[in-house]
Parts: structure tokens; C-alpha cells; sequence
């Protein structure tokens, strides 16, 4: 993906789902291994409708402005996100989306104070991750769309913690983009959450694993989709 | 008086420690434009930041207080931004370097001690994440400040201001904020934006003394030692005048000041097709997305040349002027996140040229380097 030199990514969900700590982490890791790297949160008082919304830019050369109009790479976790992200999508864009019957956590407008630029490790919104039933997300139709489905919040809910959601969907970001390696998005996460890890060792196992489970649903499904 | 113990002073010590490494190493980070800003402020030997909060600077005060104490440096939050604003003059009258962050409505507030510091000649250094106008509108982001910024308050805009476009320039132009505040005696500015101030890029922050740089200190301009007449000069701040005459000619002699410091500080960077049928001007992170758009452009066959104002006040007006007066077929595209403020004064400064000026005005909205591209290859066309 990184053959034109710069990967535009777009990762949105629910104010919950832990969308800025993918993003911050994924550009992080982009920076430690030696690549120029952008990323800025989508933030808000309170975001209309509690979409939350990541740009991350990773490129070998100079990187332009923060914010750009079309993804190569977009990232959704919600149904209200779908359409809040409609007008990035261009011709080829990859589309990765979380294909679980799992309720996305919504943040309705009353929750003032949800910042969508300072939401922390996933740990922070256990209650808030989605854990009831519902309804899939319907990703778009578009026929020039290579579309990626993935069961992160199932596998969540029944084999890790709901807490990593978002973990497995970095998994997931680093088999589909394929300009990241594994280990730089460990050492990202050492960097970030390093004191938690010391405190309890049984984080990041937990973290590392969700990571791994995500590498292999990304795997899979660029698999099913050839 | 709070006597430390031992053990804190240990520990202040450890981190200042620390801390100076960062700067004497070179070291490259990757974080948030606020958090720069901290490390320059830090770098450039503040002594004292004045604020109250406000979104999209908050995380200014926040690494300032984190960083500060451990070199005994200090930070209060005053009452509101009116306060925070005199309460940084006061600090500068007894030689300390002070400095203040803040966007939008604390913007305004802040107009009249600023406008003070015009009058009296007093140094400050104000760091301002513009977000979108009038009045509370959004925590996000604009390009809506500059006028306020540049020309704000009543009189006549004798201020230093810089347009910062990346992390590596905000951290070196909020280092020469401070140089230039305390040598030239005007209220000097950071103008970055919300966008600067959230995004997260990599930015070496470095210890400016170990590059050369002369680093400016701070002395007291009031309350100096000894007698007044008897042992030195008696110090006579003035903000107030009898005679509309002594107003003048005050004003007058702070102008030829304003003139001369603008040789030595104005700023730009300049670039793109060597000749040109098109030329972007664009200031702050809108001249980043002007700057990408224009080698994209290029790299498909059109002529564009930009021109990014760094200081915005006092304004690169003749290196503008040569560009243009050059090519008199050259069209120029001006590009804002407001609505004309950079604009007028393209204009003002191009006055009796015949050049064509197109705009692309969107106030309080972020500009991509797509949207410049498409804009560029439409006038580029035309031209053909």
C-alpha cells in the first residue's frame, strides 16, 4: 500500500469504542519504525451523533495537511459511522468493518463531556464497549470497494474481554494496510500503556493477544476476499 | 514560605535532569503541538506562564505545569483570560519572561493588555490555537484570529507575528517568539490552530543554546536597583497622555521602531515551478496543504509557484510584491480558513498591480491539499 509513497487511513466508531487510541497507536508505531507519520482526532464539545472519527497518515516522505477528503484505508465500527464516512470512500478504497451482531455502544447526546480526542486505554471504557446483541453493520454496496468483514467485537465478547475491541481491530489494521509490523505496534503499546503493563502483567497478554487475534482475522479475510 | 524538603528538591532535580537531556540530545518526539509548545517555552527559558483554560490550548498549561517546576519555573491559573493577561505583564515588569495560551473568546479578552504592552513597550509572548468564530462557535479550529491577532486592539497593530505550518516550525518560531518579544519590546505571537495543537507528528526539540542560537534574558524594566535620578534614569511607563501632540510623537517613535524590527524578524518561505502561471499564497497549516497540493500539481505538468507568510505580522509585503510584479500574467489563488482576513491584506500589499486575485475562503473549515489540487488544475486550465 505503500507503494505511492503515503497510506490515508480513516478509523470511526462510537465515541467508546476506543477509535483515537486505534488511530494514535497505529501512528505511533508507524513513527517508531522510522516512517513519517500524522495523525489527528476528529474533536468536538461533544461530536454530532458521538461518531468519533481518526486520521492517520503514513507515508515515507513529507506529509501534507492533517486532514484529507479520500481514504485508501478506512476503518468502521459502527452503523452511524458508515454513513458519517461515506464521503471518504473513493474508487479501490479498502473497506474494514466489524461484521459481529454485537451492538456498537451508542453515546447519546446527553453524554456531554466525552471528548473524542482524549479517550485513553480501552481498560477506561469497559462499560462502554458493546457487549448486547443487534444488529450488524450493513457496509456499503459499492461495487469498486474491496470490502473486509472481520468478527472482532464476537471474538471480544466470547474468547478475550470486550475491553480489547479495539486492540484486535489494530491487529486487524496491520494485516490489511501491510505497513506496520507486529512488533512495532507492541512497542507502541508499550510506550503507551507500559506503566499499566508493569502494574499488571496480565494487561498485556491480554492486549498481545487481542493483537494477535486480530492479525489473523485480517488474514482471513483478505484471504476469502481473493 | 514552604520550605522544600529534600527529598522533592532530589526529585526536581532528577526530572530537570531528564528533561535537559531531551533538549541537549536532539532528541526526536512524536507528539502534540501543545505539547511542543511546552518544550519550546521551556527551551526558550520562560520563566512563568499565565492562563485559564480554554479549548484548544488546555494541554499548553498542562505540560508547562508538568514540565516547569522541576527548573523552578512557575504557573498560575488566573480568574479569567483579562487577568491572565495583566498578571503576565506584571511579571515581565519585574524581568521575568511570561507567557500566555489561549483561542477564540480568550482571544478578545486578552485585546487589552496586549494592548497595554503596545503602548508601554512591554514584552510577553501569547500562544494562540485559533478555533472557529464569532464568539464560542466551535473548539476546533480556524484561521479566524488572524486580524485579531495582527491588528487587534486600539491602535495601530505594532506586533510580532508568527504562522506556524508543522510541529518542527511551531517549536523554533515559539523559541524565537520569546527572543524577539524581549529584544524588540512588542507583544509577539504564536498563531497556530486547533489542528496544530491536537495533531501528533514527529518535531526535534532541541536546546537552542547548543545550536548558537543567543537566547535573550529577561531584566527588569520596572523596579530596577538603585535610586531613581540619583544612581540611573527614572523609569516612565505611560499608558495615558494629557496632549494628543505627546501621544503623536510617542507613537512615532514606536512606529520607526515597528519598521526597523521588520527588516530584521520578517519571515516567508517561497517555493515551486521556477516559472509560474499560478501562485498560492496560504499562511499556517493551510500553506502545508498549499505546499503538498502545489507538488502534486507540478508533478502533472502545471506551473504553480506559493509563497507562506511566516510572520504575519509584520508581513513579507516586498518579497510578495517582487514574486508578482515579475510575471504580471501570473494569477494569484489566495487560501484561508476565514473568510478574506489574509486575503485583504494580500491585496493591500499588491495594491496597483494588475495581477488577477482568486480566492478559496472557508471560514472556521479545514482546507485539503485535494481541494487546492482541484482548484489549481481548474484556474491552471483556464490559464491554457
Amino acid at each position: 500500500m505503500l507503494d505511492n509513497g503515503l497510506v490515508k487511513i480513516i478509523i470511526a466508531g462510537e465515541g467508546g469504542q476506543g477509535v483515537q487510541t486505534i488511530g494514535e497507536l497505529l501512528a505511533e508505531a508507524a513513527y517508531i519504525s522510522g516512517k513519517k507519520a500524522l495523525y489527528i482526532p476528529n474533536f468536538g464539545v461533544e461530536q454530532r451523533g458521538g461518531v468519533s472519527i481518526a486520521f492517520v497518515q503514513i507515508s515515507k516522505g513529507e506529509i501534507g495537511a492533517p486532514k484529507f477528503q479520500k481514504a485508501d484505508l478506512l476503518v468502521v465500527l459502527s452503523q452511524r459511522s458508515v454513513e458519517r464516512t461515506r464521503d471518504y470512500l473513493k474508487q479501490g478504497t479498502i473497506y474494514l468493518y466489524d461484521e459481529s451482531n454485537i451492538q456498537a455502544p451508542l453515546i447519546d447526546d446527553q453524554a456531554v463531556g466525552v471528548h473524542g480526542y482524549d479517550t485513553v486505554a480501552p481498560e477506561a471504557f469497559a462499560k462502554m464497549v458493546g457487549t448486547k446483541e443487534g444488529e450488524a453493520i450493513t457496509p456499503p454496496k459499492q461495487k469498486d470497494l474491496t470490502i473486509l468483514g472481520i468478527p472482532a467485537a464476537k471474538v471480544a465478547k466470547e474468547q478475550l474481554t470486550p475491553r480489547v475491541f479495539n486492540i484486535i481491530i489494530l491487529g486487524a489494521l496491520v494485516s490489511v494496510s501491510k505497513v506496520l509490523e507486529a512488533e512495532k505496534i507492541k512497542e507502541a503499546l508499550e510506550r503507551k500503556l507500559g506503566e499499566k503493563f508493569k502494574l499488571h502483567p496480565e494487561l498485556r497478554k491480554l492486549n498481545f493477544e487481542a493483537l494477535e487475534s486480530g492479525i489473523h482475522m485480517g488474514l482471513d479475510a483478505l484471504t476469502k476476499e481473493e | 514560605m514552604i520550605t522544600e524538603s529534600g527529598g522533592v528538591k532530589m526529585a526536581k532535580e532528577t526530572l530537570a535532569g531528564e528533561y535537559q537531556e531531551i533538549l541537549n540530545n536532539e532528541k526526536e518526539m512524536f507528539m502534540t503541538g501543545n505539547e511542543v509548545v511546552a518544550w519550546a517555552a521551556l527551551a526558550a527559558e520562560a520563566d512563568f506562564m499565565y492562563g485559564y483554560p480554554i479549548t484548544p490550548q488546555n494541554e499548553i498549561m498542562y505540560y508547562w505545569a508538568k514540565l516547569a517546576p522541576a527548573f523552578g519555573r512557575g504557573f498560575l491559573q488566573t480568574e479569567d483570560e483579562i487577568s491572565a493577561g495583566f498578571t503576565m505583564l506584571g511579571g515581565a515588569l519585574v524581568g521575568k519572561k511570561t507567557f500566555s495560551a489561549t483561542a477564540g473568546p480568550g482571544n478578545i479578552l486578552m485585546q487589552e493588555s496586549i494592548s497595554m504592552a503596545e503602548m508601554m513597550r512591554l514584552p510577553g509572548v501569547w500562544i494562540i490555537q485559533q478555533r472557529g468564530g464569532p464568539s464560542t462557535a466551535t473548539v476546533i479550529y480556524s484561521q479566524q484570529e488572524f486580524r485579531l491577532t495582527t491588528t487587534g486592539g486600539n491602535g495601530e497593530g505594532m506586533r510580532l507575528v508568527y504562522s506556524t505550518s508543522s510541529h518542527q516550525e511551531l517549536f523554533e518560531s515559539t523559541i524565537k517568539a520569546f527572543n524577539n518579544a524581549w529584544k524588540y519590546r512588542f507583544p509577539t505571537f504564536v498563531l497556530g490552530d486547533g489542528y496544530q495543537a491536537k495533531m501528533r507528528e514527529p518535531v526535534v526539540l532541541f536546546n537552542p543554546k547548543l545550536r548558537n542560537w543567543e537566547i535573550i534574558a529577561a531584566e527588569p524594566i520596572a523596579m530596577k536597583s538603585g535610586v531613581p535620578y540619583l544612581e540611573r534614569d527614572p523609569v516612565h511607563l505611560r499608558n495615558t497622555f494629557n496632549i494628543e501632540e505627546e501621544l503623536y510623537d510617542i507613537l512615532s517613535g514606536h512606529l520607526a521602531d515597528f519598521r526597523r524590527m521588520k527588516q530584521e524578524v520578517v519571515e516567508w518561505d517561497e517555493g515551486g515551478s521556477e516559472k509560474a502561471d499560478l501562485l498560492v499564497v496560504a499562511h499556517g497549516i493551510v500553506g502545508r496543504a498549499a505546499i503538498s497540493a502545489v507538488k502534486t500539481v507540478n508533478n502533472q505538468g502545471l506551473r504553480v509557484k506559493y509563497f507562506r507568510p511566516i510572520t504575519v505580522r509584520p508581513f513579507p509585503g516586498e518579497a510578495l510584491r517582487k514574486i508578482v510584479s515579475e510575471e504580471p500574467e501570473l494569477k494569484i489563488l489566495v487560501a484561508e480558513s476565514a473568510y478574506g482576513q489574509l486575503l485583504s491584506v494580500v491585496k493591500e500589499e499588491l495594491y496597483g498591480l494588475a495581477n488577477t486575485i482568486e480566492s478559496y475562503l472557508k471560514p472556521g473549515l479545514g482546507i485539503t491539499a485535494e481541494e487546492i489540487e482541484e482548484i489549481l488544475v481548474r484556474l491552471g486550465k483556464k490559464e491554457g
